[in-house]
């Protein structure tokens, strides 16, 4: 679906943002990017639809390589949604900003009004159907950054911290989109610090330091990986905290995170 | 955007100049921009043009000059063609655009060697009201954080499949709608946030509130200050009453 060979990315400074990246991803996955600030985490995800071009190797995405395409062209196919709402957000109405990328992408009138109508249902936007986006919280503009770019149904969906300013309900939607949008074939990359959001997830997981990936595995794996921890400064997930304190004083009754999250469910049912 | 806008951005340089007092650095670029303003023939053009170049060099900013310089010559030819319609004489004409030309250099040559910090500094050295200095340098700080927002914009709605460079001139012009609402309001909204985060550390809260840094002006800046002077004013009056 989406492949990085031997990818390096040289900013026009001279400072070099990507080494060696060689990295496949694949069709019904999730797949977590995390890493200390200046990681290249950013950088990495650009390389997807084609805004940064690599200054080494090769970038392909459904075959086609991402130096010779428009950034229009392989966005139909990879939908980014950003970290900050406000570096998006012009138009004069909520129903206005979903259609801007419909528009763009040339969609017909009758499925861009079905694409449209699902989209603000689904992240409970429809009341907010004439307001102002600019008059929006937080929370909602996140909300209709990524309905503006699920409603083209990309193949791909890149977020950049999709967790920001999102409140437990919202994160929890957020999880069940992730879900849905695997369930249909989709492949789902997140840029994430937010370990608590992703653990529930088990997603494939790459760790970045100094523009190199540093470690790529299941999620349970790297989170018990202290070297790979330390390296790219990110803390382990209460539950695993939990369930290794759990382990050192009863081994049998707490063999891994697995039965201590079902214990902790069945404790929790019981009471 | 970008490309002007690097002319004049500060960036940190080990270099003479650099080092100087503020005050000394802003006469000198007052001075190269006083005799831009004075130059009416070729010589005079050479020579000013040598003082700009002279100085961007000591200051290791002759590269980044060179580029904004290279973009100002859009504007530089404009103003050749239009003094040549309404009837200059060819010279004239070129001796006018080079002036232009000239004005941007000496000019740049502050903005580029002098941190926001020490702008301060001298602003209120002039004894100019506090919240105009705080907003004048507040202005220049931002510049390249609003650049960076542009191109962060820029990335975003090209995602999202506008195509900046397709169709013709006007098209494009209306392209950039989805550019510029983002960064007006995201301005707009920080403006706000950062009043707030002021007035939260007692922004105002004294009249006469001290400083950390003071402007002293060493051995050398006295030098340059004075030496300045002395080869600006002989050379100015040249230009008004004898080339």
């Amino acid at each position: 679906m989406i492949e990085f060979s031997s990818v390096e990315y040289r900013h026009p400074n001279g400072i070099i943002a990507l080494r060696d990246i060689d990295l496949k991803i694949r069709t019904g996955e999730v797949l977590v990017i995390v890493g200390e600030n200046g990681a290249g985490k950013t950088t990495l995800i650009k390389h997807t639809n084609g805004l940064l071009k690599p200054s080494k190797g090769k970038v392909s995405v459904f075959d086609l390589d991402t130096s010779k395409e428009s950034v229009a062209n392989l966005s139909r196919k990879v939908g980014i949604i950003f970290q900050n709402p406000n570096h998006q957000l012009f138009s004069e109405s909520v129903e206005n900003e979903v259609e801007f990328a419909l528009k763009n992408f040339g969609f017909q009138e009758k499925l861009k009004v079905e694409r449209l109508e699902w989209a603000l249902n689904f992240f409970d936007l429809a009341r907010y159907k004439t307001t102002s986006p600019i008059l929006l919280s937080g929370g909602e503009k996140k909300r209709l950054c990524i309905a503006s770019v699920l409603a083209w149904d990309p193949d791909v969906v890149v977020m950049d911290e999709p967790t920001v300013g999102q409140d437990f309900v919202q994160k929890e939607r957020l999880t069940q989109v992730i879900r849905m949008l695997v369930s249909n074939g989709k492949a789902v990359v997140l840029v994430s610090h937010d370990i608590e959001f992703i653990w529930p997830l088990q997603p494939r997981v790459i760790v970045m330091s100094g523009g190199r990936i540093i470690a790529d595995n299941k999620a349970d794996k790297i989170f018990q990986d202290k070297e790979v921890l330390d390296k790219s400064r990110i803390v382990k997930p209460q539950l695993q905290k939990l369930s290794e304190k759990l382990h050192v004083e009863s081994p049998g009754v707490f063999p891994n995170v697995i039965d201590t999250k079902q214990w902790i469910i069945s404790r929790l049912d019981s009471d | 955007m970008q490309w002007v806008a690097q002319g004049f951005i500060f960036r940190r340089v080990n270099s003479p100049f650099h080092q100087l007092d503020p005050r000394v650095k802003l006469l000198v670029s007052v001075e190269l921009f006083t005799l831009s303003l004075l130059v009416g023939s070729l010589p005079e053009v050479i020579i000013a043009l040598s003082g700009i170049f002279t100085i961007a060099s000591i200051s290791n900013i002759l590269r980044r000059m060179s580029r904004t310089l290279s973009y100002t010559l859009f504007f530089a030819i404009i103003i050749f063609v239009i003094n040549i319609l309404v009837g200059y004489p060819l010279m004239d004409a070129f001796v006018i655009a080079v002036r232009f030309l000239a004005i941007v250099g000496s000019t740049s040559i502050f903005f580029l060697t002098t941190p926001p910090d020490e702008l301060e500094l001298v602003m209120r050295w002039f004894r100019l009201p506090r919240d105009i200095v705080f907003a004048f340098v507040t202005a220049v700080r931002f510049v390249p954080v609003l650049m960076m927002d542009a191109l962060q914009i820029m990335d975003a709605q090209k995602s999202r499949g506008l195509e900046l460079q397709k169709g013709n001139i006007f098209s494009r012009f209306k392209r950039f709608i989805p550019i510029l609402i983002p960064l007006i309001v995201d301005a707009v909204l920080r403006s706000g946030d950062l009043a707030e985060a002021m007035e939260s550390r007692a922004y105002g809260a004294v009249k006469k509130p001290t400083s950390l840094h003071k402007l002293e002006m060493a051995l050398l800046g006295k030098v340059v200050s004075i030496s300045s002077i002395v080869l600006i004013v002989p050379i100015s009056y040249l230009f008004l009453f004898w080339m």
